[in-house]
């Protein structure tokens, strides 16, 4: 992956590439490797509300957080809404992107504004649907009605089941097109003449994707597998302002959880666990995933 | 490869499935914030307006904070893209030309950083910020937006740099140029599309940043643009309204950004994604 350029002068690039790095890389060991090691010391502190002193615990956080049934019901919570939103995204990533990679006027257009979901803020994307999903005044509900799916309205955030369902498919509203577009690129790597040799062998469109397509596509969708679970995992105001994690807590993944135990129960230093072990565990799936899923002779 | 007849209805009918879905709620939005309040709950949207008023707006401009979130949004915004720019460009360079030890090591480093729930440092970053005290700052949210944005804008200056052909600092180096003379004036220009998307990407996350902001920032007078609508949101009774005029002006700003320059930012996405 590196571009390697033996003609090129090296005894300079040590001291030059100091001077360009110093400044990006000082801001993200600041910003992010500083309160990674940070968030490891409160949590072996017993700290109450924010800013305030406490003593050395141990490991007392983790064994009150670890036997508490509130963590491993918000741990679920995030399963279920990792892998919704997996699988909601790539099931319509796929087939925008399929439909992108045809030749139509205006494709190039429709590439481009397509990820107009994902530019605009997370509170429009809030506003936009409780508005359509409102009850009282929404569209949904009439337009549901009228092609016969349901026969009274719905209250999408009232029942546990609904709210999560009702938030993975808005977060996944949100995202598709992102992935799309990744997924697109995958495509588009994919020789031409490969497909014309399979039709010219007889091949349908359908036989086409399942032979030439899924396969070659694998590798861009594991990228995306791995990049979206973590990204996903890490949503937090999309909930937060549509749901808060209810009702009674039943879209209340992870990060609603720390954030409540911060910012509500002031125990930071309980959040501060919470969040390092949620972090060991995203690093531990990233790990697996790409170990399980990459093609063993992509591995090499 | 040719389409039959199914296939161009196939294709028709999942392009309009598609628009619906991306830009049906998007202009539902903007041409409801044009309508009275009846009109906007009535069952059945009107796709234009029936009824025509600017009362909304004049509400939200005239009478709520918005109009100071939007122009604190935008300063934090543009402040954030500017320095991340900066940042990726020095970044991208050095790893794309430069040869140091551990370089293929730190560029990877900077991949993980995306592997932590941003969660984990809210509490740290609050605790060292109120020590030097950028508590309630738009310093503190640059920093933070510019943190989030750096990682993936290095990545993608990388690429940017390695897409440039070779013979170009060939010929700058037989012809005496320096090497940070061939940077600056020769490739950098040249890389105004990659400077572009890494400018959208790093402004949009910047403009749609919430959980930071909601945290770092205390006084109402110096809220950014999606915790002030968020208050709005709760403060009246939902008046749908206000809140879609709100959420329309709010798109505003990113959608010109984005015909502008969002081609170049896709491009950037996908040329990424292929290396």
């Amino acid at each position: 992956m590196a571009s390697h350029n033996p003609s090129s002068e090296k005894s300079g690039d040590g001291r030059l590439a100091i001077l360009l790095l110093a400044l990006p890389l000082g801001l993200l060991a600041a910003t992010l490797v500083l309160p990674m090691i940070s968030a490891v010391n409160i949590s072996l502190h017993d700290i109450r509300v924010i800013g305030s002193e406490g003593a050395f615990s141990g490991l007392d956080n983790y064994s009150r957080v670890l036997t508490a049934g509130a963590f491993w019901h918000a741990l679920g919570v995030s399963a279920v809404w990792v892998v919704g939103n997996a699988f909601v995204q790539t099931v319509l990533a796929v087939l925008a992107a399929l439909v992108l990679n045809e030749k139509f006027p205006g494709v190039r257009i429709a590439r481009v504004w397509i990820i107009l979901t994902w530019i605009i803020p997370t509170v429009v994307v809030v506003i936009i649907w409780r508005w359509m999903l409102s009850p009282s005044g929404g569209m949904i509900n009439p337009f549901l009605i009228s092609i016969g799916i349901i026969d009274r309205p719905v209250g999408f955030f009232s029942s546990g089941p609904m709210a999560l369902a009702s938030l993975i498919l808005i977060n996944s509203w949100r995202w598709f097109p992102f992935v799309a577009i990744m997924l697109l690129a995958g495509l588009q790597r994919i020789p031409a003449d490969l497909y014309e040799a399979a039709a010219v062998d007889g091949a349908g469109p359908i036989a086409r994707f399942r032979a030439i397509t899924w396969p070659l596509l694998q590798p861009t969708l594991l990228v995306l597998t791995v990049m979206g679970t973590l990204l996903s995992f890490n949503v937090f105001d999309i909930i937060w302002l549509l749901t808060a994690g209810g009702p009674a807590g039943a879209s209340e993944t992870l990060p609603v959880l720390i954030y409540e135990t911060a910012f509500k129960a002031y125990r930071m230093g309980d959040a501060a666990a919470m969040s390092v072990v949620a972090s060991l565990m995203m690093i531990g799936l990233a790990i697996l995933l790409i170990d399980r899923l990459a093609p063993k002779e992509a591995a090499k | 490869m040719k389409r039959g007849v199914p296939g161009t209805l196939v294709l028709v009918l999942s392009l309009a499935v598609l628009a619906a879905l991306v830009l049906l709620p998007m202009w539902l939005v903007g041409s409801s914030s044009f309508k009275l309040p009846r009109e906007i709950i009535s069952r059945f949207p009107t796709f234009f307006p029936h009824s025509f008023t600017l009362q909304h707006y004049q509400k939200l401009l005239g009478t709520s904070a918005f109009p100071t979130y939007f122009l604190n949004s935008t300063l934090v915004a543009a402040s954030s893209a500017f320095v991340t720019v900066l940042l990726a460009t020095l970044a991208g360079y050095a790893f794309f030309r430069l040869e140091f030890r551990g370089r293929d090591f730190l560029y990877r480093l900077i991949m993980v950083a995306y592997a932590f729930p941003s969660i984990v440092i809210l509490i740290p970053i609050y605790l060292m910020f109120a020590k030097v005290g950028l508590i309630d700052t738009d310093l503190a949210l640059v920093i933070v937006n510019v943190t989030f944005a750096l990682p993936f804008s290095i990545w993608m200056m990388r690429t940017f740099f390695a897409s440039l052909p070779r013979e170009l600092e060939e010929a700058a180096a037989i012809d005496g140029a320096s090497r940070l003379a061939t940077a600056l004036y020769i490739l950098v220009p040249l890389l105004r599309p990659g400077i572009a998307a890494i400018a959208i990407f790093a402004f949009v996350s910047s403009w749609t940043e919430y959980l930071f902001a909601s945290v770092l920032i205390i006084s109402d007078a110096k809220r950014t643009l999606p915790v002030g609508l968020s208050g709005i949101i709760g403060q009246y009774q939902i008046d749908w309204g206000l809140l879609l005029a709100g959420a329309s002006l709010s798109i505003l700003p990113v959608v010109v950004f984005f015909a502008l320059v969002g081609r170049w930012f896709v491009a950037g996405l996908t040329e990424g994604a292929v290396k």
